[in-house]
This record gives structure tokens, C-alpha cells and sequence, in this order.
């Protein structure tokens, strides 16, 4: 008998089974992100330190009476840079749309580990280490998308 | 109500497992989910390479995101979304494809529909409708989507959704009524 929701009896199509199994490269995928999100969380609080020491060094040189009631310089230059990242990855986006499947398991834990530093951020705005961490993090999601527009560079230009 | 064939009930032990980065329990929800995801999938854009991709890039995003997951309704429900939101990217990203026409559909699938009867015609025809056409039909009749969750799936309104599901039925009605005797749906089933 025929459905009202289901004329045309679409539903008794059978069930397709995938030509192949796909769990290896799947599985392959999710333990790459893994090893990535372990390197990550073990590197990055190393990186943001000696970003934060760089900068703060530098900036310290070259501004010979520092005003202590205003924010850290280096705070101001990390949140613009985290702005400009930000800009530069929105473009990106919108010229070079959805990224390979084997660069998607890395922009998913970096949107996540992004989302992860924004809600830290919230409690602590002022954090030099979380905003560094923010732009490690905007420079990674950011060279994903680089790293694609050279391969599809060099297959144009292979052509 | 429609019963959608990923409706696969998951237990709380394997999701908690899983939740935590434990493989083999992503492997048991890839095993038992695989099978609807690929349907709809192929379903949604019938070619079996873009549909296996479409797949591996859902479960990617689902396992990915599954402390994201918060439980509060069915687990199947959740994955469905996310496979249907891959697909109907998918078919956004491709150029527009042109519906096949009629006679030419129906000389190049005579002798196939006499081998296989009515699967074969229906799904011939529903392979010859517009991606998104096919899309609508589909996650309408079959997954049960109302035309609400269709328009917002594709950012159009729900006229949109009504319109083309109207169209895509009427053509999939003229294309299986057009059969000569001897291959329609209705005398495979009776002969």
C-alpha cells in the first residue's frame, strides 16, 4: 500500500552498501588528528610562552617609558594579530571554499581548539598567554589553507 | 511517522566510549551506521566515489565533534544531519547537473529493468531528476524530513521545498508511467 508521506514507494529501494570499507582511511584520519592534538597541546603552551617572551622583550626595547596602568603592549599587538588572522582566514574561505578531505580532521580540531581558547578567553580577556595560543592556533588554521592554494598552483602550473 | 532506516538505536557504553577518542568504538558506530549513511549519500548524489567521500568526511566531522554531542536527542538523528549536511554541500559545490531526458533514460535502461523489474525502474528514474530534486524527494518521503528542515537545509523557503518536491514526484510519476507494457513498475509487481 502507498504512503501518503511516500507515494511513490521510495522507500522499499534497497538499502546500498559502500563499494568499499571505509574505517581505514577514517581511522587513519582520526589518529593523525590525534598525535596532532597531543604535539599540539604539549607545543603550544611552549610556543605561546616564548611568543609572549619575544614580543614582550621586543616591545620592552624599544618603548623606553612604559605606561603601567594601560594594557600590555604585546596584548594589543597579539589582538590585532589574532584580528588580522582571522580577516586573512574569512578570505580564504570564501575564494577557496571547503579544504581536502585529508586537511579536514585538522581544521576541525583547530576550530575546536580555537573554540576551546575563545571560551577561556571570555573569563580571562586580558590573558597575553591565551591570546598568543589564539594566534599559533589562527596561523596553523591559516596555513591549511596556503598549503592548498600552492598544490593548486602547482597542478595549474603542471599543466 | 516515517521510520528511516538510520533510525539503529546506539548504547550509552559504546557513545561514552567513543566520546572519549576510543577507536574501536568509533569503528562499532562506523559498522552499524555505515550502511544508511552510504544510502543516503548515494542517494542524494548517485555516484559511488563522491557518495564514499561524502561518508568519510561525516564520520570524520561526527567523531570530531562528538563531545559536541549533547544527548538530548537520538544519536542517529545527530549523524543523519551531519551526513545529509555533507551530501547537500556536496551537490552545491558540483555544477549544475541537467536532468536526463526522458527517452534518452528510458533506451539506455530498457534491458536493465527487464533484468531487475521495479527497483531498477524507480531508481533509474529517480537518478535521472535534478540533484536537487533527488535530494528533496528523497530526505522528504523516505528520511521523513518535513519541509521546514528542507528549506533551512538549503537556505530557501518552504514553497521551495513544497514546489520542488511536486515537480521531482510528478516527474518520477511520467517517467515510470511511460514504461511500455511488460516493464512497468506496477506489471513487474503483478507479473
Amino acid at each position: 500500500m502507498q504512503k501518503e508521506t511516500d507515494p511513490l514507494n521510495l522507500g522499499t529501494l534497497p538499502a546500498v552498501a559502500p563499494p568499499n570499507d571505509g574505517w581505514p582511511a577514517i581511522r587513519a584520519g582520526l589518529e593523525k588528528q590525534q598525535r596532532n592534538r597531543r604535539w599540539s597541546r604539549y607545543s603550544l603552551s611552549t610556543l605561546a610562552a616564548a611568543a609572549v617572551v619575544t614580543l614582550a622583550v621586543g616591545l620592552y626595547l624599544h618603548q623606553p617609558v612604559p605606561d603601567t596602568a594601560a594594557p600590555p603592549p604585546a596584548l594589543d599587538s597579539l589582538i590585532a594579530l589574532s584580528q588580522q588572522l582571522e580577516t586573512r582566514v574569512r578570505t580564504y574561505r570564501s575564494e577557496i571554499g571547503a579544504l581536502p578531505m585529508e586537511s579536514l580532521v585538522y581544521q576541525v580540531e583547530l576550530e575546536d581548539l580555537i573554540a576551546q581558547v575563545d571560551e577561556e578567553l571570555s573569563a580571562n580577556p586580558d590573558s597575553a598567554e591565551l591570546w598568543s595560543r589564539r594566534v599559533n592556533l589562527m596561523l596553523d588554521l591559516s596555513g591549511l589553507y596556503q598549503n592548498k592554494l600552492r598544490r593548486d598552483y602547482s597542478r595549474m602550473a603542471s599543466l | 511517522m516515517v521510520r528511516t532506516p538510520f533510525e539503529i538505536e546506539l548504547d550509552d557504553m559504546t557513545l561514552a566510549r567513543a566520546r572519549r577518542g576510543d577507536l574501536d568504538a568509533c569503528e562499532r558506530i562506523y559498522r552499524l551506521f555505515q550502511q544508511p549513511a552510504f544510502t543516503v549519500a548515494y542517494r542524494v548524489c548517485p555516484c559511488r566515489e563522491l557518495a564514499e567521500e561524502i561518508c568519510q568526511e561525516a564520520f570524520i566531522t561526527t567523531f570530531r565533534k562528538l563531545r559536541q554531542f549533547r544527548g538530548d536527542a537520538p544519536f542517529w538523528g545527530w549523524l543523519r544531519r551531519i551526513v545529509v549536511n555533507h551530501a547537500i554541500s556536496s551537490i552545491r559545490k558540483r555544477p549544475k547537473e541537467s536532468p536526463v531526458e526522458f527517452e534518452e533514460h528510458h533506451a539506455s535502461t530498457e534491458s536493465a529493468s527487464e533484468r531487475i523489474g521495479m527497483a531498477m525502474d524507480l531508481e533509474s528514474a529517480l537518478a535521472t531528476l535534478g540533484a536537487e530534486d533527488r535530494a528533496i524527494v528523497w530526505l522528504h518521503d523516505v528520511e521523513g524530513y518535513n519541509h521546514l528542515e528542507i528549506a533551512a537545509l538549503f537556505g530557501k523557503t518552504e514553497s521551495f521545498s513544497k514546489t520542488r518536491l511536486s515537480r521531482a514526484r510528478s516527474q518520477l510519476k511520467r517517467l515510470l508511467a511511460a514504461d511500455p507494457p511488460g516493464q512497468t513498475l506496477h506489471s513487474a509487481v503483478a507479473g
